[in-house]
């Protein structure tokens, strides 16, 4: 029960109806809602609490001691943000009825005790850090023993969000948007703090040690922290100490249980991510032309101004950029044409145009916004400035205004004619391939895909098969039958009519459906075991060098002829824990990197989908992808009336998505800042030219900067991704995302702006590129500490000046970073050894999270679970209301109840999980009729029933919100092991399992080295 | 007589390193400032590596025959290096890491050209003068 958690100041403050009161008393495991007044919550004695200003000591107990609820969740208000909707039965960890939570009711501490216990410890009122977000309930303000006229001034902004509960995401109380709108518009960062400061005026303590005077510097979170004074009236000390209460930390207090000496976390309390992703707004609000999160996402929002305030920010320093995401809303990127004249750009640091340069001198000259050079206007480009200074077009130039914009590329841009969209299949015909029925369900997807293919008319087309043999197709138009030719000279590969292996799909439309109609009949009596792989490879390259393109290779056993032959490995449990483990995620003949690199030169990009149940040796195939900006899809024993629909989709998403082919991409900034490091699947071209055959939506890339400069004198830094690609359609484009960022001094303002989604996106990739040259466990270590030594740094910010025996604190803005660490520790890709993952299925993990977006990568790492029962029987819940199934619960074997149906969904699968003592009505409707059977033989299809079709319903809602992947359906009941262990238990994150801690105590390990400093 | 020849031999083994390890620095730096593309330096540098090491080798083996005990023994930690690049597979640049590894490939190159310059300055000065020691004491004995 100790979180101090600043409590979402407001909460006191608003009505008792206010959707927060009502929620809290609800259990959050019943989707049913209020079930709370059954079972009052022991540690929550005072209901609702009254406004606080009415009654501000009474009150304060229970306020500041209950903040765990909502504050611990501030996403309750973004998802039931419409006011409308009955209170959110969310009460986050509220115990359920019945519900296994129940076994904590313990809450240690009867409320009374606890706040007598607290205030002492904490000593100040500094406990109560104001949790930043949340929405400063003004009506407190006059209790502040200091009563900031700013915070006042900036109350109706505040006041507004208030109303309807507001969306959480301005978890940074000075900056967000509202406020900042309010006060200062443009780079607000300086301009807030002297009014802050001057608020702050008679701060003497803060004089005192050199931390106070950060916070000083950085308040620009001001008006939130009157509220917190306010949360705990009996224990506030004199003013001088309050003033340390304007820190927006968050805190867990540990507490000894009953009976045991040891400290510990109340598992209720610990924030966790249910809301997913959230995007920060804060930067689109301070820098309205930025562009939008989904493109580009910094690891913190802010540039630190020196490299020795760089070091101190223990975290990654980076971004993640994803630069053909799909745009926000529906809009489209606009797309602008300077033809004839080319594109505008500084001449000196060569950033294209963007809304942060100025026109000067009655618009002859702009000046670059990241070097500052005072260029000349080209005269196709003048434009006359208006009063204001501003273009008079500039509403006509949606380069001036908006962040993101693609410009048609001229000629000289070009370093050869732009290429068609071209795809080249590369199919594993051999026994266990025909067997798995793989071939026929490839064949049938390109099939029905020939229609969507990117490019119309000039897509090109080819194919290829291979066994012992290699066998190419010739499709040239002018035949009816597609001709096959086989080569079967391992060594010395040539390839046979050049010219009619690749072939325009518009001109040859016909034999390509012929041969895919007959392609999997051709071999179905193949029994050949022999795979030629590298042959093939070699083969398809010298088909695709002329003109690049994707090449996509369906293989489904190990690659056992020719070069580029692989061996069983991975089998030896003692390779594991010695220094040689790295090598088996390492490719094993350095065939495959030299083919990757040839690949990567030639334009071409590779997709690699494995099938087989046996090893693969993904670690090898993997790295063709990985260097050619491809992806790995891994089916582990395949078996097509299972994994069939999964195959589909994902194969036809990879043919019909936007790409971008032969492309290049930068990320330019001002001088004084570079990106020195980049993680993901792409080839390095120069030292800062991502080289990328093939990209699309789909794939993000990351990279770290370094300061190289001692001190940054700019107040903003810019960043420019310039995506340099040949569209579908045959144009040259440049798409440009521009960016801009403060320059900050202060190291509390880094942590305040920090983005979790992004370090953890880059924590990740660090992660996975460390157990290539390491142990598993060295991974997981540096994972470990590295969250360790950045919520130490942040401690030393706040520990002069507050006592913080026994808790952990944490800023609001990386309050869920700890839980995903442990789930990065915990995934698929990092977790134990030998004995718990498969090494292909190991390495296809850590592929995957090479190249997944922020949003993908964090449900993957702590997917959601929700309990479906209820809407499944409820026949009085519209069947498209699923609202109440989008209540995702915490990660833990306690939220599971043995009556009830849940799915998990990580994004790539969905787990449903049937309660041992569910009524078999549900499993009936939902199963048919051998309900009863062993559900590993099950496909869950739809029956005719009302239940069935809403599971469905459901299943497709999951499905449509991220269609990278599809997520197959595994049935898993109650007690079925050792299915369910691997299936589900394995991924509950929260719980102990094996050798891994639970979320409890990996908090207690992290706060625990934290402390000792 | 034959001890000149000797040191012409060392000394020329010396220079020819030298060239080598230089040269492979240049590519390292061209590529840096991007005035050639990864692909072409790993070629050029893949290239002399492994007369590099012969070279190295030959050096070192030489010094051994000759029964230049100190010069030889000099040599040895730059073999040994060698030798267990070559047994990690690591000796060869790998042109798809070749920009993360590129600060490691540097400092590398350029601890072996000091190191060579070293032996070098130790071969023309040092050893010289010593060994010219030598001759004179061995001169004076016999007279």
């Amino acid at each position: 029960m100790g979180t101090e958690n600043p409590g979402r100041p407001t909460f006191p403050s608003r009505p008792a109806s206010s959707p927060f009161g009502a929620a809290q008393p609800v259990t959050p495991f019943s989707s049913t809602g209020p079930v709370a007044g059954s079972e009052p919550p022991p540690y929550r004695p005072t209901p609702p609490a009254p406004p606080q200003a009415a009654t501000p000591f009474s009150s304060a107990g229970p306020a500041a001691a209950r903040p765990g609820a909502p504050g611990f969740r501030p996403a309750p208000p973004g998802r039931f943000s419409d006011p409308s909707i009955p209170p959110p039965p969310r009460a986050s960890n509220a115990p359920p009825p019945g519900g296994p939570y129940q076994q904590f009711p313990a809450a240690p501490f009867p409320p009374t005790t606890q706040q007598q216990q607290r205030a002492p410890m904490m000593g100040q009122a500094s406990q109560a850090p104001p949790f930043p977000a949340s929405l400063p309930a003004q009506p407190q303000m006059p209790f502040v023993p200091m009563g900031s006229p700013p915070s006042q001034s900036a109350a109706p902004a505040h006041l507004g969000p208030n109303a309807p509960p507001p969306t959480f995401q301005p978890t940074f109380p000075g900056y967000p948007s509202k406020q900042a709108g309010a006060e200062m518009q443009a780079p607000p960062m300086h301009s807030n703090f002297p009014a802050n400061q001057g608020n702050y005026g008679p701060a003497p303590p803060a004089a005192a040690s050199p931390f106070l005077s950060h916070q000083g510097g950085y308040v620009p979170s001001p008006p939130m922290a009157p509220p917190v004074g306010m949360q705990q009236p009996g224990s506030v000390p004199p003013m001088g100490s309050v003033q340390g209460l304007a820190e927006d930390f968050n805190a867990l207090t540990m507490q000894t249980r009953p009976g045991t000496m040891d400290p510990l976390f109340d598992p209720k309390e610990l924030p966790r991510p249910l809301e997913g992703d959230v995007e920060s707004k804060n930067l689109a609000d301070m820098y309205p032309m930025n562009c939008s999160p989904r493109y580009v996402r910094l690891t913190t929002s802010a540039v630190p101004s020196s490299q020795s305030l760089a070091s101190r920010w223990h975290l990654p320093l980076g971004a993640v950029v994803c630069p053909l995401a799909e745009p926000p809303g529906g809009e489209e990127v606009p797309i602008v044409n300077f033809a004839p004249a080319s594109v505008v750009r500084c001449r000196r640091c060569r950033t294209y145009v963007n809304p942060y340069m100025t026109f000067t001198e009655a618009g002859r000259k702009f000046r670059c916004n990241v070097c500052t050079l005072l260029n000349d206007v080209p005269s196709e480009y003048y434009a006359q400035l208006d009063a204001t200074g501003k273009r008079v077009d500039i509403n006509q130039r949606p380069e001036l205004t908006k962040g993101t914009v693609e410009f048609v590329a001229p000629a000289e841009y070009m370093v050869r004619p732009p290429m068609p969209p071209v795809y080249f299949f590369l199919i594993d015909v051999s026994i266990s391939a025909v067997r798995s029925g793989m071939i026929e369900v490839v064949a049938n997807t390109i099939k029905s895909c020939l229609d969507e293919l990117p490019g119309f008319p000039r897509t090109q087309i080819g194919f290829a098969t291979f066994d012992s043999t290699i066998h190419f197709y010739n499709m040239k138009s002018s035949l009816t039958q597609p001709q096959m030719l086989v080569v079967s000279d391992l060594d010395d590969i040539f390839i046979p009519l050049p010219d009619d292996l690749l072939v325009n799909l518009s001109e040859s439309r016909s034999v390509v459906e012929t041969f895919l109609d007959s392609l999997s009949t051709m071999f179905q009596d193949n029994v050949n075991l022999e795979s030629a792989f590298g042959p093939a490879l070699k083969s398809a390259f010298m088909v695709m060098s002329q003109l690049g393109g994707k090449l996509l290779i369906f293989q489904n056993s190990l690659p056992s002829l020719g070069v580029g032959r692989l061996k069983l490995r991975g089998d030896d449990s003692r390779v594991y824990g010695t220094d040689k483990e790295h090598g088996l995620r390492l490719p094993e003949d350095p065939f495959y990197k030299q083919m990757a690199a040839e690949f990567s030169k030639y334009q071409i990009s590779t997709n690699v989908y494995a099938f087989s149940d046996k090893y693969t040796d993904i670690a090898s195939l993997g790295t063709l992808a990985k260097y050619t900006a491809g992806q790995v899809y891994y089916y582990p024993a395949f078996q097509s009336a299972i994994h069939g629909e999964k195959l589909r989709h994902e194969l036809r998403r990879d043919l019909t998505r936007e790409t971008a082919w032969e492309a290049v991409m930068r990320i330019r900034c001002a001088k004084g800042v570079r990106f020195t490091t980049y993680h993901g699947n792409f080839m390095l071209r120069s030292t800062d030219l991502l080289a990328l055959p093939a990209v699309d939506c789909d794939k993000a890339f990351a990279m770290q900067l370094s300061l190289e400069e001692t001190l940054l004198t700019t107040q903003t830094m810019y960043f420019q991704v310039a995506l340099l690609y040949t569209a579908s359609c045959g144009e040259r484009r440049i798409r440009v995302h521009t960016m801009a960022v403060p320059v900050v001094t202060e190291l509390a303002d880094i942590y305040r702006l920090a983005d979790t989604g992004a370090i953890v996106s880059l924590l990740s990739r660090l992660a996975i590129e460390k157990t290539l040259s390491q142990k598993l466990e060295d991974a997981r270590t540096a994972v470990q500490l590295r969250i360790v030594k950045g919520l130490r740094e942040y401690r030393n910010l706040y520990a002069v000046q507050h006592r913080l025996a026994n808790r952990m604190i944490y800023p609001e803005s990386l309050k869920f970073l700890m839980l995903y660490g442990l789930a990065l520790c915990r995934s698929t890709a990092l977790r134990g050894g030998y004995g718990d993952v498969p090494l292909d299925e190991r390495c296809a993990a850590g592929h995957i999270i090479m190249t997944v977006t922020i949003k993908r990568l964090l449900k993957l790492l702590y997917p959601s679970l929700i309990r479906l029962d209820e809407y499944l029987l409820k026949a009085s819940v519209p069947a498209d209301d699923l609202k109440s199934v989008e209540r995702r619960l915490p990660l833990t074997g306690e939220s599971l109840d043995s009556r009830g149906l849940y799915i998990y969904d990580d994004g790539f699968r969905c787990i449903i999980w049937f309660g041992r003592v569910i009524s078999p009505d549900i499993a009936k409707n939902l199963l048919g009729a051998d309900f009863a059977a062993e559900l590993s033989k099950t496909t869950l299809g739809e029956q005719d029933n009302e239940m069935s079709r809403r599971l469905m319903r459901v299943l497709e809602k999951l499905r449509n919100t991220d269609r990278a992947y599809y997520q197959l359906s595994h049935l898993v009941r109650q007690g079925e092991q050792p299915k369910e262990g691997f299936l589900l238990l394995a991924n509950l994150v929260e719980d102990q399992m094996g050798g891994n801690s639970g979320y409890a105590e990996w908090m207690l390990q992290i706060s625990r080295q934290v402390q000792q400093s | 007589m034959a001890d000149l020849f000797v040191w012409l031999i060392s000394f020329f083994l010396l220079i020819a390193l030298l060239v080598l390890i230089t040269f492979q620095l240049m590519c390292l730096a061209d590529l840096e400032f991007d005035y050639i593309n990864p692909y072409d330096s790993s070629t050029r540098i893949n290239r002399v590596v492994m007369p590099e090491f012969i070279t190295q080798a030959v050096l070192c083996f030489f010094y051994l025959v000759t029964r230049h005990w100190i010069m030889a023994l000099f040599c040895v930690p730059y073999l040994l290096f060698n030798i267990r690049l070559y047994r990690r597979r690591m000796h060869l640049i790998d042109v798809t890491e070749i920009f993360n590894l590129l600060s490691w490939e540097k400092k590398q190159r350029l601890i072996k050209l000091f190191y060579l310059v070293f032996i070098l300055f130790l071969s023309v000065f040092w050893y010289r003068q010593f060994e010219r020691l030598n001759c004179l004491s061995i001169l004076w004995i016999s007279l």
